[in-house]
């Protein structure tokens, strides 16, 4: 091989890692700005819809069933509550029949939306303050806001609540899969509840179907806070 | 003191380590609650005594108390705990938390008059938490199992550990004076009606809305502690597929 032959090939060579290297470089920065612009509008639908929840639960304009109504339908158009209710029977789903996960998810369904409607009333008046988001995997991220008393009574208090939502784009949109307020994930404490309630009760999921029915109609009714199992 | 923190965090981690080797199998396994029959016991009895005692004491503070009143005990109370606070800052590092942490403590026992008044949140340095079961699990310790602590409630080896040390490090336990013992007391009692009358309708709402009690405080004593040692961020790197 000639001297000139070898400054060639040396050439060639260095051309080709410098191509690689340009490619592969470009391919993450491609990716690194997919994912930014994934997570910008996932902060976006957070931003957009979260608030009218909030929005709903503060209007007291309208009557309570209308309200209800309301915020059914954002609740079920923001989160993807099949899918949660399926997570939180844990393990017990692997072994119930397709009959009696219908009848779960639907009775999940209904609680799930007395319970949060209960819950988030305490937050009805304040405003939601998007701060960042994180990629937690594909099609998953994590956004992080923080709930502002327009009054200035929750700062005043201590640090302002930190209320995380993960959000989900698998199915080609976006839902929230799950909520942190102050570090507690719901779907989370849910299935730790089912799970225990499965525990003490033999397994018996048509028991927590039936259970969960009963707690909706009282949360419903205002009934005693109580119900026998 | 590091070398000192280091065994003792040793030893905790040894007796924890042990604590979960022994502990039997059954439900609440896991969620790290090997003990969970005797722990809804001692729920049981907490919340009777809850039921009958703290909460018409506390329903009673708040009927009898103006809100500015409550506030200003409140704040007065936070305000002695600083210290505590502090120095679990200081042991675990946070430079910048014991920076707040002191300016809080600066500013509200003067210009907040003694600490009734939260001046040092308004200038925009919000109240932290922090203790000692918090700098254990900075430096590594595990939590142990699950316990329902008799009038304490929800807890483990390692914040069990946590409040013993916290006492010990607070100045008011080593400070005497004539009628010191009344004085602490009263902080005592008081610290405990001020913490139920805040969550009353908080504790009465997870009442209302839960499938099993015991099973909501457990998971919600895990996870918010789990975000406390995180300083207030919620567990993002382990959370599971749906």
């Amino acid at each position: 091989m000639t001297p000139t032959s070898t400054a060639r090939s040396s050439t060639r060579h260095f051309g080709a890692i410098a191509a690689a290297w340009l490619i592969a470089f470009g391919v993450v920065l491609f990716s690194l700005t997919e994912t930014a612009r994934a997570q910008t509008a996932a902060e976006n639908y957070v931003r957009e819809n979260v608030q009218r929840g909030l929005t709903i639960l503060n209007n007291r304009s309208i009557p309570d069933a209308q309200r209800r109504t309301e915020f059914r339908n954002f609740l079920t158009g923001l989160t993807d509550l099949p899918r949660i209710a399926l997570f939180t029977l844990g393990p017990a789903r692997r072994t119930a029949t397709p009959a009696q996960i219908d009848a779960f998810v639907d009775a999940f369904r209904n609680y799930a939306v007395a319970v949060y409607e209960s819950r988030l009333k305490a937050y009805a008046g304040q405003t939601l303050r998007v701060t960042g988001s994180t990629a937690h995997g594909p099609n998953d991220y994590i956004v992080t806001t923080t709930l502002v008393d327009p009054t200035g009574r929750t700062e005043a208090q201590g640090e302002p609540i930190e209320v995380d939502f993960r959000v989900d784009s698998s199915n080609g949109r976006f839902v929230v899969i799950d909520a942190s307020i102050v570090g507690v994930w719901l779907a989370l404490e849910e299935r730790d509840q089912f799970t225990a309630f499965l525990e003490e009760n033999n397994g018996n999921l048509d028991g927590l179907t039936t259970h969960l029915n009963m707690l909706t109609n009282r949360l419903r009714g205002g009934g005693p806070s109580t119900p026998t199992h | 003191m590091a070398p000192l923190l280091r065994n003792l965090a040793a030893a905790l981690l040894a007796l924890t380590a042990a604590g979960c080797a022994t502990a039997p199998n059954g439900p609440g396994v896991d969620q790290n609650d090997p003990y969970e029959v005797q722990n809804r016991k001692i729920f049981e009895l907490n919340q009777s005594l809850d039921r009958n005692f703290m909460l018409p004491v506390a329903k009673g503070y708040v009927a009898v108390v103006p809100e500015p009143a409550r506030d200003g005990i409140h704040n007065f109370l936070a305000n002695l705990h600083v210290p505590v606070i502090f120095a679990n800052d200081v042991l675990q590092g946070e430079v910048n938390r014991a920076g707040d942490t002191f300016g809080r403590f600066a500013v509200n026992s003067t210009v907040g008059v003694g600490g009734l008044i939260d001046v040092a949140a308004k200038i925009g340095i919000p109240e932290h938490h922090s203790d000692f079961g918090e700098t254990l699990a900075v430096y590594g310790v595990d939590e142990g199992p699950y316990l329902v602590l008799p009038l304490i409630g929800p807890s483990n080896p390692r914040d069990a550990a946590g409040y013993v040390v916290d006492a010990a490090l607070d100045p008011s336990t080593w400070i005497s004076w004539r009628s010191s013992t009344f004085f602490k007391l009263g902080r005592g009692a008081l610290d405990i009606v001020d913490e139920r009358s805040r969550n009353i309708e908080t504790l009465d709402e997870l009442e209302r809305t839960s499938v099993d009690l015991y099973a909501t405080l457990r998971s919600l004593y895990r996870q918010h502690r789990e975000a406390e040692i995180n300083h207030g961020k919620a567990n993002i790197e382990n959370l599971p597929n749906f």
